[in-house]
């Protein structure tokens, strides 16, 4: 597909922003609803969660006909595919991936096009496609790399170490290729709450309750 | 610090690990497992290895003799009072610990260091009723398996220890290419609470047993995450009995929180004696 038909929906935070923006028009949420341009395909990379996300779907879809690939990182993946028919395929693209590697999911799992499409997209913005083909509630990546860097957190509010030594404990203790701090400094503890809270909203289990120093460093600036 | 002299009990795979390792750092190494025999296979298994690394020019003729002779199999009753360094590394069962350190601190000189290798009794507990000499000197190092490689020892202060000891000794790790970290005495310490998780979240993505969906998430976390190994092929390797345990345990010392919370497969696949790897049944199939 050629990328000149493509409209990728991204916030300049988004780790690719500087490597999409050199191939892609790009535009905000606000533009992207407000446009009246044409596109085969839009490449939505908002960083919204569930509820949010439908919304701005539903909203994208009155003013354009075209397929859309929406970034589900923070929201509860098998909902919006049941409900939001446009979307074709989720990817996850929010989280920072030490070997620069995405997890992508197809609404038919024969779909020959999306799948390049989304192979053609990751080469572009140099990472690495690696398909999923059971999405249910999250991406299995962030879910997980979450709960890690927050009992790092919950460790630390228990006077247990010092970050610095619990990353170190968790590099060489187990070979982790990153401390816990160091990889929420990558992705955005923003990002690692925001998933939790929208996990902890969907299925009201408590062990996705947020550490309560990463709450105050995540939403600092809120 | 100087440590010159270390005793090592218990001679399974940390022991042994730990043993050699201490070997390497030329100290005079004392190697104790309550079945004789067994410490001795042990041995020869450290001897071997030093072979192999001789052959791969990694050491010297000179240093093999040199490690060889002083590294030696005693009997509890005839290790050496001044030691510097006592580190168990026994089966984690705590009346056995108790008892073995109640035993240590009669038989050992009050200056000698004691240390447990546990990576899930409290230090504090551990040191009760021991001298309060001996208290002072007692602590956590909790070293990884192979312990010749991992770098990492977590050294933990019981609520009794003098904490220029375990200042001390992570110098003197750290001298030595070792990666010391000091850690609080709570549950799981740092890698085995921390790590609870990589487990635990991957578990409640499966949901049931579907091989299909082992090897994504394991594929997922290797590909994407950069983990050397998924979850289910690293609880395949570890035992899936022994990472059932830690998680029971530090769950329960956390007094059943929900993010520590063991998930029914794991307990399905203990009870259907899918082990992982050493019953060559696990997450995934292997041939005998």
């Amino acid at each position: 597909m050629n990328p000149n038909n493509i409209l990728v929906v991204a916030h300049p935070d988004h780790p690719n922003y500087f490597e999409i923006i050199k191939h892609y028009k790009v535009r905000t949420i606000d533009e992207a609803i407000n446009s009246f341009e044409t596109y085969d395909l839009v490449i939505d990379l908002s960083p919204l969660r569930t509820q949010k996300k439908f919304l701005f779907l539903k909203e994208l879809s009155r003013t354009t006909k075209a397929q859309i690939i929406s970034d589900l990182t923070l929201c509860w993946g098998e909902w919006i595919l049941k409900y939001s028919p446009q979307v074709k395929a989720a990817v996850s693209t929010l989280f920072f991936s030490p070997n620069n590697a995405i997890e992508f999911s197809l609404r038919d799992k024969s779909d020959l096009i999306g799948r390049k499409t989304i192979t053609d997209f990751s080469e572009i913005i140099g990472s690495k496609p690696i398909e999923h083909k059971n999405l249910a509630l999250s991406f299995h990546y962030p879910r997980t790399i979450a709960m890690i860097v927050n009992e790092a957190f919950f460790a630390l509010g228990d006077k247990l170490a010092t970050a610095t030594d619990i990353d170190l404990a968790m590099k060489n203790g187990v070979n982790y290729p990153l401390g816990p701090f160091e990889w929420g400094e990558k992705i955005g503890l923003h990002n690692i709450a925001q998933l939790l809270e929208e996990l902890s909203t969907i299925t009201r289990d408590e062990r996705y309750k947020l550490a309560t120093e990463l709450k105050l460093q995540a939403f600092k600036n809120f | 610090m100087k440590i010159n002299s270390v005793i090592i009990i218990g001679a399974g795979t940390m022991g042994q690990g730990i043993a050699e390792w201490f070997t390497r750092q030329n100290c005079l190494v004392e190697m104790v497992d309550q079945n004789d025999e067994f410490a001795l296979m042990s041995l020869e298994r450290i001897h071997k290895n030093f072979d192999k690394h001789l052959a791969a020019s990694k050491l010297t003729l000179s240093d093999v003799v040199h490690f060889k002779n002083n590294l030696k199999v005693k009997k509890l009753e005839q290790i050496n009072p001044e030691a510097d360094l006592v580190i168990e590394a026994i089966v984690e069962n705590l009346e056995a610990k108790k008892k073995l350190f109640a035993t240590l601190d009669q038989l050992l000189s009050p200056k000698c260091l004691v240390a447990s290798n546990t990576s899930s009794f409290p230090i504090t507990q551990l040191a009760q009723g021991l001298s309060q000499q001996r208290k002072k000197k007692f602590l956590g190092l909790h070293f990884f398996n192979p312990a010749t490689v991992m770098k990492l020892v977590e050294v933990i202060n019981g609520m009794e220890t003098h904490p220029q000891y375990a200042q001390d000794l992570i110098e003197w790790f750290n001298q030595r290419q070792k990666v010391a970290c000091l850690c609080a005495d709570s549950p799981g310490f740092i890698v085995n609470r921390v790590a609870r998780n990589f487990y635990g979240e991957a578990l409640r993505a499966a949901e049931t047993y579907d091989q299909e969906k082992f090897k994504e998430i394991d594929t997922v976390m290797r590909e994407v995450g950069g983990f050397k190994m998924g979850p289910f092929e690293l609880m395949d390797l570890i035992g899936i009995d022994i990472n059932y345990n830690v998680t029971q345990s530090v769950y329960d010392a956390f007094f059943q929180e929900a993010r520590f919370k063991p998930h029914r497969l794991q307990r399905d696949m203990v009870v259907a004696n899918f082990l992982g790897k050493k019953t060559n049944k696990g997450f995934y199939h292997y041939e005998s």
